[in-house]
């Protein structure tokens, strides 16, 4: 029971090895969901939610899911928890539910998810089990805010939806920078995002 | 306990899916009123969009806007009235079934700015496809729009929603009369250039459903229209000398004052 390291199963997917910028998962909803804070914010918190409690639920489990149907398993028990997600966002914060449209949907798809369970959730205790999805949430989540922050206050002039860019600087001839907007920008920010962390890195450049 | 038998997996699955189901059928009861007012307010607001009033809460607004919310039928009488204490409207459900309906009942939302709003609903490239238009008081001339969708193509289709630019083209065009009352379509393609706006380049087929969906919707209305316009008021006070008579001097004040 001693034997996991909390910094280790929680921090790493969230630093060293995040599931965007180094295993290169969820690239897709990270490109369609970054236009707005707001958005990849609440985008974030789900997919937390999701790999989190589909993890516990899935580690709870482990012992019990036969062998030959786990990926059926698994993903019945991811897409419960999607659909619950959904439902709730949809009863509870409507306009982000609209904006973010069939995305929720598709955290079924997230590989992040599936990965996870795959790979730690059927091989270990549940504590540790939801510590690892819910890092690897945070891990997610992260880049996504990063990538928004970016895209709404350079494409916009925004943040959460509020004018940061004074009247002042537009009156000076500064333009909103349209192409931040459009989903190519995301994946050249992601890409200068996994160029910082792997200069930082060195052990992540390959030879 | 062999967790790879035959037996066990079956079993195990049967209950698995039972249990999810389950959850999710609570969830989904559970959480269904507050969705539903969730998305009454979202047509309300798309109605206060057409009918360009604004303001903070939705309910409030449109209850303090709306001068009449009735249902008329293809002939264009009045059959029926929806409650404005309830903020009763017609959702998207609704509208389809007045569709194949044999004895339609339309909404028409009249709005205390003198403006007009019917609902159309009809079918997209991917999903339906909705929208509220707003007129003037000649119940001719478009004041504003806000169209609504399932699932379009971001980018390409969801921009009947979404550009504002495509919405403010619609200002100040005409119904036309004939077969063809509306057209999404580009000028050269189009038979009168003012019953109808240009096409969203990429989406061909949305812009071709909205049109088809739009033209269908007016047609519904197409007698409320020549019964109620400005136009015809003489004709129909002539005709009518009590409560038709009223009806169109109520609606068509409003749009005066406002006009002027």
């Amino acid at each position: 029971m001693a034997n996991f390291d909390f910094k280790e199963t929680f921090l790493n997917p969230i630093f060293k090895g995040n599931p965007i910028s180094v295993l290169v998962l969820g690239i897709c909803s990270s490109l369609a969901v970054t236009v707005q804070l707001k958005g990849a914010f609440v985008m974030g918190l789900s997919v937390i939610i999701v790999t989190g409690l589909s993890s516990l639920v899935c580690s709870l489990l482990r012992n019990t899911i036969p062998n030959r149907i786990r990926i059926i398993v698994q993903l019945v028990i991811v897409a419960m928890m999607v659909i619950l997600v959904d439902q709730v966002l949809k009863a509870y914060a409507y306009s982000v539910s609209k904006t973010l449209s069939v995305y929720i949907g598709l955290i079924i798809t997230n590989c992040i998810v599936m990965g996870r369970i795959e790979a730690y959730a059927l091989g270990n205790k549940p504590f540790a089990s939801l510590m690892d999805g819910l890092g690897n949430g945070v891990g997610y989540a992260m880049i996504l805010v990063i990538v928004a922050f970016f895209r709404e206050l350079l494409g916009s002039g925004t943040l959460f939806g509020f004018q940061v860019i004074p009247q002042a600087v537009y009156d000076f001839g500064y333009v909103n920078n349209g192409l931040m907007i459009l989903p190519p920008m995301a994946l050249i920010l992601l890409g200068c995002i996994i160029w910082i962390q792997r200069s930082i890195q060195k052990d992540l450049q390959e030879k | 306990m062999n967790t790879n038998s035959n037996t066990y997996t079956v079993i195990y699955s049967i209950i698995l899916v039972v249990v999810v189901a389950a959850v999710l059928a609570f969830a989904a009861m559970f959480l269904k009123p507050t969705q539903e007012a969730n998305v009454k307010k979202d047509t309300i607001g798309q109605i206060l969009t057409a009918a360009t009033v604004e303001g903070e809460d939705i309910l409030a607004t449109y209850q303090e806007a709306i001068q009449a919310a009735i249902l008329v039928d293809i002939e264009g009488n009045k059959v029926g009235e929806l409650d404005i204490e309830s903020c009763e409207v017609y959702g998207t459900s609704d509208l389809k079934r007045q569709i194949a309906a044999e004895q339609k009942a339309l909404p028409v939302y009249i709005f205390k700015n003198g403006i007009t709003v019917v609902p159309c609903y009809g079918a997209g490239l991917w999903g339906p496809i909705w929208g509220y238009v707003g007129f003037e008081g000649d119940l001719n001339t478009i004041k504003a729009v806000r169209f609504g969708h399932k699932g379009e193509t971001p980018g390409l289709g969801a921009k009947i929603a979404d550009e504002p630019s495509f919405a403010e083209a619609f200002v100040g065009k005409t119904v036309g009369e004939g077969e063809i009352l509306f057209e999404v379509a580009k000028p050269a393609n189009r038979a009168t250039v003012n019953n109808g706006v240009d096409a969203i380049s990429g989406a061909t087929i949305t812009s071709q459903a909205l049109g088809k969906t739009l033209n269908q919707w007016f047609g519904f209305y197409q007698n409320y229209f020549s019964k109620n316009g400005a136009t015809c008021q003489q004709e129909c006070c002539n005709e009518c000398k009590d409560e038709c008579c009223t009806e169109c001097a109520e609606e068509v004040e409003p749009a005066k004052t406002v006009e002027e």
